[in-house]
């Protein structure tokens, strides 16, 4: 903290950018955070969006700190909020690139309600979600994604409760772009968050990325013997129902055949462009109210 | 008589609400005053509701909706019940005849004015509902009012619908203005202005809408809806509304639009703030600028939904944990519904800080007469914006400043790239928390950045005028204390003591936190003071202890969830002058 950062960036703004910051991620050393990192970096390079307009926008816990690694904009924001900061910033000012950054009990578990309505109203946000199946920053409680019979500090004798299927959960709630990554793999991982970044509409990505001090039983490789990407199969992203079995093969293998890759991705109206208010551009950069249009609406009440 | 107290009783989908409106709107365009409250329950169909339109001179402004009922307007059997006990000696009764048994009425105490109003309305309009509009042209000859007046504002509001909506109404209207035994009875004087008729909530959302608010969240919750469903009536006029899946979110995106650069508020009612709480100390720590309404009612929990209170004072004052800089003012009538909601985006701009503006169900759902708003004296500050930094330093968006205050960009603008954290920061906003806290260095920034934003309660106190209570008729012997719309009834509870020759005056607070300790306490030292709110704990009270050492004793306080009026509290202080 504290140094001047060199010039990068002033003259051309289709010269390479640097996006990432001097701060020092937090993370644990072998950390999957590390490779969601470098897969958002990579999806940013590749598609060279000038960094004054990309937000990222985090919640709370570990992965939540993944803004301060960036030399974007971003808002560090509360346990489980980052969607409706997201939403509002991203309604104020839709020339931005909004990327939402946070762990599955942030999104999964205190900030589930938000999810669902975000996806619904297919905001255009690209929401990666780093799931490690625990809660890391408070030293390993269970999670909502923690799967059926695994030990933590908060549940000795074993999870009781099904977990969250992220993937089913967000193509029923209408999100328009559903993938699944594994930080194992940043260069599909990367592929898909450009994808997403891209996409016009809610994109989440729920990611793999193992906490390696935390959850003994889900490690890189318990994933690396388990996933498989979709497109060997020939998975077709825009089919509806295939993408539901897919989003349930998890389960029905017991967790021994998990797919990875885009399960779903379709076209339809954001919110933004839906939205009255924002047809003549973004919010932020509409005029003033005028005196007139202040007295026409005290003159309704004549 | 300056005034008459009208009141149209019913059940819940009698029209009542709408009679009431149209009521006051003709009053209002014949250059009366108008002032109206009603009373309804959380239910959509059924009930007993009634709206109560008092109607006065065009030369002086009303102050409540008055004292018992000098019209009543009885549109069902319960209206008869529930209401008889309110009617003042001499009052006219209006009902219809084959629908209402008015035999437990003294027809030589109340005067008696039976008009077939279903019949009427059927054979004119074909529409049952349309007795009401029946009532309403009685009610305005009684007072005397000319049906031209009646036609313009019906034309005002129906013309889009068309001649034949129009007509029917004037023709429904005109049969009650001219039935046998309805003549003018009451005389009020009329200055010839038409005015407008709002009630707190219209005006607050207009203040808003003119101090350039694009951006409402909001999740439904009486009484703010009220806002709610101005902004999204006017979602095509340059402001964004937005209705949530709950207040967190409201909150949130409210803090997410304005980190973007727009003025942006979300209002609920306690309950929804309750659930904003902590996004309220976030928006303090990040330093966004942030317009909460909360509109207070009858509590705790789910407490009474439609009915008034001033009970969250000392919630609002302290909600969220540990220390950032907040304002919390409460608009004192109508007028200052606008006026404050133009001060506060300027001063949440200008202090980067969330202001609270607390309001409550009878401000914010009774109707005035208003005269119009100063639209021209609005100003816009939106504080220190940047737009660059010099070439090669990087951005100090928490700056240490001897104001507290530090220069603010928003996203787009290059060179200026932050985060925000609400987690503690240095000036850059990177996180002195997880990594650093407890280490030296890190103690003393998060000292220093704990300074730097505390520090702008201390400015904003010496730079604004803003934070002490007005006094009116300073030189009298005893003052009735109050703050928020209590200070409406409070002003009328003078004029009655006053003309008693008990000589009062009213001390009242709109800005409640920051308060200027010492120009307060001078203000009240040494003075008779009796201290008038709608809560158990005398809240402003404690604050006024809390912030001079003065404690007021003498109290009157109510908490039965009816608004406060002028008489009551003349009756209470005189009998504590009396003790």
């Amino acid at each position: 903290m504290g140094e001047t950062i060199p010039q990068t960036n002033a003259a051309a703004p289709k010269a390479k950018q640097v996006y990432t910051s001097k701060n020092k991620p937090i993370w644990c050393p072998g950390c999957g955070d590390f490779g969601v990192f470098a897969s958002i970096n990579k999806a940013m390079q590749e598609l060279g969006i000038e960094k004054q307009n990309v937000a990222i926008v985090s919640g709370i816990g570990c992965s939540s700190a993944m803004p301060h690694t960036f030399s974007t904009y971003g808002v560090h924001s509360l346990h489980g909020r980052l969607l409706p900061v997201a939403t509002g910033l991203k309604l104020a000012n839709h020339g931005l690139t909004v990327i939402g950054t946070g762990g599955d009990g942030d999104g999964y578990g205190i900030g589930g309600g938000h999810l669902v309505h975000s996806a619904r109203r297919n905001i255009d946000i690209t929401y990666i979600i780093m799931d490690n199946e625990t809660y890391g920053l408070t030293t390993g409680q269970t999670s909502p994604t923690a799967l059926m019979g695994h030990k933590t500090k908060s549940t000795p004798f074993g999870v009781i409760e099904m977990p969250i299927n992220p993937i089913a959960l967000a193509i029923s709630a209408g999100a328009t772009y559903v993938a699944r990554g594994f930080s194992g793999d940043p260069v599909q991982l990367a592929q898909l968050i450009k994808g997403g970044i891209e996409h016009r509409g809610f994109a989440l990505i729920d990611v793999f990325s193992p906490c390696v001090t935390f959850n003994k039983d889900n490690t890189f490789e318990w994933f690396r013997q388990r996933v498989y990407k979709l497109e060997s199969q020939g998975h077709d992203p825009s089919n509806l129902d295939m993408a539901m079995q897919r989003a349930f093969e998890d389960v029905k293998t017991q967790y021994e055949k998990i797919p990875v890759g885009l399960f779903y991705k379709v076209e339809r109206p954001t919110y933004g462009d839906l939205e009255i208010s924002l047809k003549d551009g973004p919010l932020v950069k509409q005029a003033a109210h005028t005196k007139e249009q202040v007295q026409s609406l005290i003159e309704e009440n004549r | 008589m300056s005034s008459i107290n009208v009141r149209i009783a019913g059940a819940n989908g009698d029209g009542v609400e709408s009679s009431g409106t149209l009521l006051l709107k003709v009053a209002a365009n014949d250059g009366l005053q108008v002032f109206g409250y009603r009373g309804y329950q959380s239910i959509i169909r059924g009930g007993h509701v009634w709206f109560q339109v008092r109607v006065g001179d065009g030369a002086e402004r009303l102050l409540s909706h008055g004292e018992g009922i000098d019209v009543l307007v009885a549109l069902n059997q319960d209206a008869i019940k529930n209401q008889r006990s309110h009617l003042n000696a001499g009052a006219s009764i209006i009902y219809d005849p084959t629908k209402i048994n008015v035999q437990e009425i003294d027809p030589a105490t109340y005067k008696l004015l039976p008009i077939p109003l279903l019949d009427i309305a059927v054979k004119e309009s074909g529409d049952p509902i349309m007795r009401n509009t029946v009532a309403i042209g009685a009610v305005i000859k009684l007072i005397g009012i000319n049906m031209s007046v009646f036609e313009d504002v019906i034309k005002r509001m129906f013309g889009r619908k068309g001649d034949a909506v129009v007509k029917s109404n004037v023709s429904v209207a005109s049969k009650g203005y001219s039935h046998e035994g309805i003549s003018t009875v009451y005389s009020l004087k009329s200055d010839g202005k038409a005015r407008y008729t709002m009630d707190g909530n219209t005006a607050l959302a207009i203040g808003a809408y003119a101090s350039d608010c694009k951006f409402y969240s909001a999740y439904p919750m009486t009484p703010a809806s009220g806002i709610l469903h101005w902004f999204a009536a006017h979602d095509n006029k340059g402001v964004l509304f937005k209705q949530t899946e709950d207040e967190i979110a409201a909150i949130n995106m409210a803090i997410g639009a304005s980190f973007s650069g727009v003025r942006a508020m979300t209002g609920s009612s306690g309950g929804g703030f309750s659930l904003m709480v902590e996004a309220l100390g976030f928006a303090g720590m990040i330093e966004t600028p942030l317009v909460v309404v909360e509109v207070q009612r009858t509590g705790p929990s789910t407490g009474l939904p439609t009915k008034t209170e001033q009970a969250d004072l000392l919630f609002v004052m302290h909600a969220s944990q540990g220390e950032y800089p907040r304002i919390v003012v409460a608009p004192r009538d109508i007028d200052e519904c606008f006026t404050v909601a133009v001060q506060a985006f300027n001063l949440a701009d200008k202090y980067q800080c969330p202001v609270i503006i607390i309001s409550d169900l009878f401000l914010a759902e009774h109707f005035e007469s208003v005269d119009g708003f100063d639209i021209d004296s609005v100003r816009i500050d939106r504080g220190k914006m940047v737009m660059s930094v010099p070439e090669g330093t990087r951005f100090k968006r928490y700056e240490y400043s001897d104001d507290g205050v530090s220069p603010r960009a928003i996203p787009g603008t290059k060179g200026t790239e932050f985060i925000a954290g609400s987690d503690e920061h240095d000036e850059y906003g990177d996180l002195v928390s997880d990594a650093f806290s407890g280490i030296d260095e890190y103690v003393d920034i998060r000292v220093k950045m704990h300074d730097k934003r505390m520090r702008k309660m201390d400015v904003m106190l010496k730079n604004e005028n803003l934070f002490v209570p007005s006094i009116e008729n300073p030189n009298a012997k005893q003052f009735l204390v109050t703050w928020g719309s209590t200070t409406m009834a409070a002003r009328e509870a003078v004029k009655i003591l006053n003309s008693k020759g008990l000589d009062f005056g009213v001390i009242s607070f709109s800005y409640l936190l920051p308060l200027d300790k010492q120009k307060t306490s001078e203000l009240l030292k040494g003075k008779k003071l009796i201290d008038v709110e709608c809560n158990y704990t005398a809240q402003l009270a404690q604050v006024i202890m809390m912030n001079t050492g003065i404690d007021i004793k003498d109290r009157i306080l109510k908490y039965d969830g009816e608004a406060i009026t002028g008489h009551e509290i003349a009756a209470k202080a005189e009998q504590l002058l009396k003790r």
